[in-house]
């Protein structure tokens, strides 16, 4: 009677190759956000307006009409790419002469230089996620690690073994007076942190501005705002040396050092078991002997230690002072690692990639920019769209119509504004 | 109203919750639907209150044929449900939850209140509900917000009311307050549909007995049918309620409490002024209607509820207000209550949550940093130890089956060194396999001279698993007894009657 | 849970006196103290302030208040002695409701008695005068954008939804509107263009919540970096290059006759733009349907209670889809508003106040009466912060702008725990 039930149909290679990993929705989320980008390049370029207007007089002018869309999409992309990546043609010349090295490799290594703190407090936030608490406030946290940092090495002098060691400890210590904050309250009044921590990335700006204002800390015989430049003994020193014109620093040791940390923090220390434990379900990890203050206000402070730590070495790495734009607007890193903690999916390899793909959007928007006149916050918004499509999987599944991808998506416990 | 359902099948990916369901219920007429727990009642009364689809099969009422898309609909053809889970709002009054979806209004879409007010008074006169309209629904006791769910449906012109689990939080005398509303409601002609797994009220109450088991109608019975026949039925063999356990041999003391006050979620006194002893080789069982402090006094015991006043003692050691950690460390083992929210991170790995409450100690962990190799020897010896069911260690607990979730927690807490097990509501929501296995883990612990506390508001388990029955009240131990009394004198003692000569 | 563990009796009373309730009052017992020694006593012993009431634009008004003369010293002492004095009542008599509008009356006195500091005359300030009506009228500007912003709140959170989006739907009713206004110099059609900017922020934010179920605060959140880079993008792109889509306008102030003139209340409530007048009237009529039609009824238990609602034949997702956007609507209004007492559109000028409306719903305890009030208090603390700069307060104008934020901080920290959110606040509804 009951005959063998016919076997499903195999999936097709298609479907097999893109059900395979997490990896394809955070890659069709980015084809998205570039398709979201064009579109709003295309309907906000005069020139690209002009050329469609004209077919209304004619549908032969709906040729040049895409034609001058595609040189306009592709100019602005492509400027972002070999603004951030590499320019193929440079490439090839100094493969072929072995001149222009400086040239050619400059997109990559400020790629990596924008990276280099991105990457350190975006693992910042990432941490706080795992341990269910939505840190809003690297940014301010960076800005104070920035400030404290550039106080220590610009007014203190002292050997490099010391002072630069000193410099990124002191933004450190910035960072985590700074979370130490919402982490305190939230323990122990259950002030909700996002509404602290985007609190306090205001008074961080306001906080900035007082003190590229004031007397020693600002440059000395400037009126404008900003600061007095580090010691060299305090900088963080090109990775080729000064002569090489990359400005790609010792940062990105720090930078390794941070993530090698954070991985074994979060899936070896039994610390991080506890934060994994209380973000995942705090009323076990409660009953099961984890004192949930400890590990919010811990966690907290490991975040804007790192967030801190984060504005230092982009001091240390760039402009060596501080002035009143540090990191503000869309500019700043705290922002950006928000997106790039929730791309990475809060894992400290996923976060390294994460960053280096939308510090390449940032630096190749700057490029963009010079190159084609659109503004570089189109990167951010791309960044955006991203993440939001990141954060809905299943839609981009629909849209693509893929099947059986994991849709794992990034959730915090979000129970509204109680305790 | 006349009820007939055809052929019900409704399935879940690979599942089948319910298989080709039929049943018929006559106006009138309180039909009973028996079975255990994971029987499939639940999905059923869902698709039958149109919060489910089936997938095959047809309802009909009086005759013809009723898709029933949604709950509004249900509704609208005269079903009403009271679920087990009250569907209240807790901040709103009685007469804005009853009137919630069928509001009469006045001009500019305003509710009108009066008339409201005045229909809930006259239809909780005219069935003897005795529900204040005015109250708010959470300051209400459960026996009163569950009248409020059945004026809601009465209110809604409901000719079939199902009663899903209905006295699953009731005291004995408020479940006879609950028959004589039912009875009442079938002599005015309304039918009932009343989901239970507990024999002894659907021998009190029902005209007719259906019986279903892992999704199918496994037949009909009669009330005169006896409590061992309908048990048979459910589980599809004998039931062995009792547990096999070594003679009772109490030896010195082990926990002590004295005076215990601890307060509730709303800073109300929860537990009031408890005193319990429990020796070692004896489980004491606490018996009580859910909700009279059982919670509080575990939560407060395990250091997760702060103690007020009086004292908790562990081998002459004091132990009140510890915190969590220190409690575990004092060897107290606690399966909790609620084992989804406190026992278990079910986004977590098996081998991962056999450790849960241990991961600094050695051998998992040195130095603050883990040994994953320690704990996956681990769980690779208690998955096989405690027979827990998983495809992989590290699997996610969410893929576990609900009694082998429950396994893993006992596993957990019974495989370290412990002074003391607590465990509330240890079975509930399991399979008949699975209570029996954790039933035999306790009682082994038991039989080992330990001590053990087990808070349960099943009087079965209470029964089978108790050397002494304490039984609360109100916050309050109404009497300590052995499990040799009549249930009917511990129905008593759950209704808060203090009775001197039936404590040992 | 909540509904079996209300069975333990209420016949007890709290036998814990709340400590935090304590922390709050010495909190208020501080700011009393340091108000008596620091504006009180730190005036010079002869130094007088002065109040004013009629606002400068209004000097041929047919009414004249005469100013009132103090002296600087003894009247701040008294306001912080009445200051230690409310923290010395709540730190005793423990009152269950209202710590909070205490301790927010503390605040205001509070700047009251910096003001009188700061305009002590003889003294540093040019301004010898405080001016209780300009005060309050420029605070009524700020708190009406707030409140804008706090009513979209209240919408979205009573049905269930947290939308933290409240800043972007500010920045795009602010950009959207000030475009149309330039265009068309009608303050009508802008106002209904930033409302459907901000229903189009709000249906998004819906759409991937309630659709697809993503998390609120993070949707939320990238939402509102989206709409600021979009809007420095547009900036740059479209309204630099073309000024004329950027002119803006201040919108007019409509005198409702007679009653603008009344002291003090007139210019504050009756001689506003169309927009205050429209903010009074969506309080109005959010509260009239939140708390008396049968659709508040529903939008309340969906967001209370959303699995109740949805067995009486409610659809929670279309009643969740319907607030939200109309919440998103409100905050679009709320971003014209802002952009009207601007003048235009400049790129991050909202600085936050989405989220200070956030803090203000919660202050106003999901109701919008409530978040009336909390609206006027920050509003008072934002315009005071920069107000103070034109008495040249002895303090960086950078210090004083965090005075908001750390008050926003401070009463947060205040609250949570002691008021209560709808219960499904924030949570996905999930249908089986």
């Amino acid at each position: 009677m009951s005959e063998v039930t016919a076997a499903p149909p195999r999936p097709s290679l298609w479907v097999r190759y893109t059900s395979s990993s997490p990896i394809v929705v955070t890659v069709f989320a980015l084809v998205l956000g570039l398709v979201v980008g064009a579109l709003i390049i295309i309907t906000t370029t005069p020139a690209v307006l002009d050329a469609w207007r004209a077919i209304f007089h004619g549908w032969d002018g709906v040729p040049h009409a895409l034609n001058v869309t595609f040189n306009n999409v592709g100019a602005a992309y492509r400027s972002m790419f070999t603004g951030s990546i590499v320019d193929p043609q440079g490439f090839w010349h100094s493969l072929v002469t072995g001149k222009g090295w400086t040239n050619t490799l400059t997109p990559i290594s400020e790629t990596f230089t924008y990276a280099t703190p991105l990457v350190i407090v975006s693992i910042g936030v990432g941490i706080a996620f795992q341990t269910g608490l939505f840190n809003i406030g690297a940014n301010g946290q960076a800005v104070i690690g920035g400030i404290s940092g550039t106080v220590v090495g610009s007014m203190l002098h002292m050997p490099t073994i010391l002072h630069l060691p000193l410099t990124l400890l002191a933004g450190i210590a910035g960072g985590m007076i700074c979370g130490a904050v919402p982490g305190v309250l939230k323990a122990y009044t259950g002030a909700h942190e996002v509404i602290v921590t985007l609190m306090f990335n205001y008074v961080a700006y306001a906080f900035l501005l007082f003190m590229v204002l004031s007397t020693p800390f600002q440059q000395p015989g400037q009126q404008n705002d900003i600061s007095r430049t580090m010691d060299p003994s305090a900088q963080l020193a090109p990775l080729f040396g000064s002569s090489s014109g990359l400005r790609v620093s010792f940062g990105v040791f720090v930078a390794a050092l941070v993530v090698a940390f954070a991985w074994w923090l979060l899936n070896r220390s039994s610390l991080g078991f506890d934060f994994r434990v209380t973000g995942a379900n705090p009323s076990a990890a409660r009953a099961s002997g984890i004192n949930a203050r400890s590990v919010i206000v811990v966690a907290f402070l490991i975040s804007g230690g790192l967030a801190g730590l984060a504005g230092v070495v982009q001091v240390a790495s760039t402009t060596h002072y501080i002035d009143g734009g540090f990191l503000i607007g869309n500019a700043g890193i705290g922002f950006t690692a928000i997106t790039v903690a929730l791309l990475g999916r809060n894992k400290p390899m996923g976060i390294v990639w994460a960053a280096l793909l939308f510090a390449a959007l940032g630096v190749g928007g700057r490029n963009m920019q010079a190159a084609t006149g659109i503004p570089l916050d189109l990167a951010t918004v791309i960044q955006s769209v991203i993440v939001l499509f990141v954060a809905t999987p299943v839609l981009v599944k629909e849209i693509f119509r893929l099947r059986g991808v994991s849709t794992a998506s990034v959730q915090l416990a979000t129970t509204g504004w109680g305790s | 109203m006349q009820l007939e359902l055809r052929g019900i099948t409704k399935r879940f990916g690979s599942f089948t919750a319910n298989d080709q369901i039929s049943l018929k219920v006559e106006p009138g007429q309180i039909h009973s639907l028996l079975g255990e727990n994971g029987a499939g009642k639940s999905t059923l009364m869902n698709v039958l209150f149109g919060l489910l689809r089936p997938d095959e099969g047809e309802i009909l009422i009086d005759g013809v044929v009723a898709p029933i898309a949604d709950s509004g609909e249900a509704v609208r053809r005269g079903i009403g449900m009271v679920h087990q889970h009250f569907m209240l709002v807790p901040v709103f009054s009685v007469t804005e939850n009853v009137v919630l979806g069928f509001e009469p209004t006045k001009s500019f879409d305003r509710v009108d209140y009066r008339r409201a007010t005045e229909d809930i008074e006259r239809l909780s006169q005219q069935f003897h509900l005795d529900v204040d309209p005015d109250a708010i629904v959470e300051n209400l006791p459960v026996g009163l917000q569950q009248r409020v769910e059945i004026l809601k449906a009465l209110s809604h012109d409901a000719e079939l009311l199902i009663l899903d689990e209905p006295t699953a939080v009731l005291t004995p005398q408020e479940i006879d307050s609950l028959m004589a509303i039912m009875r009442s409601l079938a002599a005015a002609g309304k039918s009932i549909l009343f989901i239970t797994h507990k024999l002894k009220e659907v021998k009190a109450v029902a005209d007719v007995i259906t019986v279903i088991r892992q999704g199918h109608v496994v037949g009909t019975a009669e009330p005169s049918a006896s409590e061992s026949e309908l048990a048979s039925m459910m589980v599809g063999r004998n039931v062995q309620l009792t547990v096999e356990k070594s003679p009772f041999n109490p030896g010195a003391e082990v926990l002590e409490v004295r005076d215990l006050v601890v307060l509730g979620d709303r800073g109300l006194v929860a537990v009031d002024g408890v005193s319990i002893d429990v020796r070692a080789g004896e489980v004491m069982a606490l018996a009580g209607v859910q909700g009279n402090g059982q919670t509080e006094f575990v939560e407060a015991l395990v250091g997760m509820r702060p103690v007020l006043s009086g004292t908790i003692t562990l081998h002459g050691r004091d132990i009140t207000n510890l915190t969590p950690r220190q409690a575990l460390d004092a060897g107290l083992g606690h399966i909790p209550e609620d084992r989804q929210r406190d026992g278990l991170v079910l986004s977590m790995s098996v081998a991962d949550n056999l450790v849960l409450n241990t991961p600094r100690r050695a051998p998992f962990a040195r130095h603050g940093t883990r040994d994953l190799a320690a704990v996956n020897d681990n769980a690779v010896r208690l998955v096989h130890d405690f027979d827990i069911r998983t495809t992989s260690i590290q699997g996610p607990a969410s893929s576990l089956s609900g009694g082998n979730q429950q396994k893993v927690i006992v596993a957990r807490e019974l495989s370290r060194p412990l002074e003391f097990l607590i465990a509330s509501q240890p079975t509930r929501g399991l399979d008949v396999g699975s209570i029996e296995y954790v039933h035999r883990q306790i009682i082994e612990h038991r039989n080992h001279g330990n001590g053990s506390l087990i808070v349960s508001s099943e009087l079965d388990e209470v029964l089978a698993l108790g050397d002494r029955i304490a039984v609360m009240y109100e916050g309050k131990i109404s009497g300590v007894v052995d499990p040799s009394v009549s249930r009917e004198s511990i129905g008593l003692l759950m209704t808060g009657h203090t009775s001197e000569t039936a404590s040992v | 849970m909540s509904l079996l563990s209300t069975r333990t009796t209420s016949k007890e009373t709290p036998l814990v006196k709340n400590r935090r309730t304590r922390v709050i009052a010495v909190l208020m017992a501080l700011i009393g103290i340091f108000t008596v020694f620091v504006f009180g006593w730190g005036s010079e012993s002869r130094a007088h302030s002065s109040l004013t009431f009629t606002p400068l634009n209004l000097t041929n008004a047919p009414w004249h208040l005469g100013s009132l003369t103090v002296v600087t010293r003894w009247t701040d002492v008294v306001l912080g002695l009445v200051m230690i004095a409310a923290a010395a009542e709540v730190f005793v008599r423990q009152p269950r409701r209202a710590v909070m509008a205490r301790f927010g009356g503390v605040a205001i006195l509070f700047l009251l008695a910096l003001l009188f500091w700061a305009a002590r005359s003889p003294g540093p300030s040019p301004v010898s005068s405080v001016n209780i009506t300009t005060i309050l009228v420029g605070s009524s500007a700020a708190a009406m954008v707030l409140i804008f912003g706090s009513l979209s709140g209240v919408m979205c959170e009573r049905a269930g939804v947290v939308n933290i989006a409240i800043e972007g739907q500010f920045i795009g009713g602010a950009f959207l509107g000030s475009m149309i206004v330039s265009t068309t110099h009608d303050f009508f059609f802008a106002a209904i263009a930033g409302a459907v900017a901000g229903a189009l922020i709000g249906l998004v934010l819906a759409f991937l919540s309630l659709r697809y179920r993503s998390d609120q605060i993070i949707v939320g959140v990238v939402l509102v970096t989206m709409l600021s880079s979009l809007s420095s993008y547009l900036n740059l792109q479209v309204l630099t290059p073309f000024p004329n889509f950027n002119t803006g306008n201040l919108a007019p102030n409509l005198a409702i006759p007679l009653l603008s003139k009344i002291p003090i209340i007139g210019p504050v409530f009756f001689n506003q733009s169309g927009f205050f007048y429209l903010m009074i009237v969506l309080v109005a009529a959010v509260s009239f349907a939140l708390f008396k039609t049968r659709y508040g009824l529903h939008v309340r238990a969906v967001g209370e209670h959303p699995r109740a609602a949805a067995t009486v034949g409610i659809n929670v997702i279309r009643v969740r889809y319907i607030n939200v956007v109309l919440g998103g609507a409100i905050a679009g209004l709320g971003g014209v508003a802002f952009m009207a007492t601007q003048g235009q559109f400049q790129v991050g000028y909202t600085s936050g106040w989405g989220y200070i409306a956030l803090a203000a719903l919660i202050f106003g305890r999901w109701r919008p009466s409530g978040a009336v009030v909390a609206s006027i208090i920050f509003g008072l603390s934002v315009y005071l912060s920069y107000e103070l700069v034109t008495y040249q307060v002895p303090v960086s104008i950078y210090i004083l702008q965090m005075i908001p934020y750390l008050i926003t901080i401070a009463v947060v920290a205040g609250l949570i725990g002691r008021v209560r959110a709808p219960a499904a606040d924030g949570q996905p509804y999930l249908r089986d």
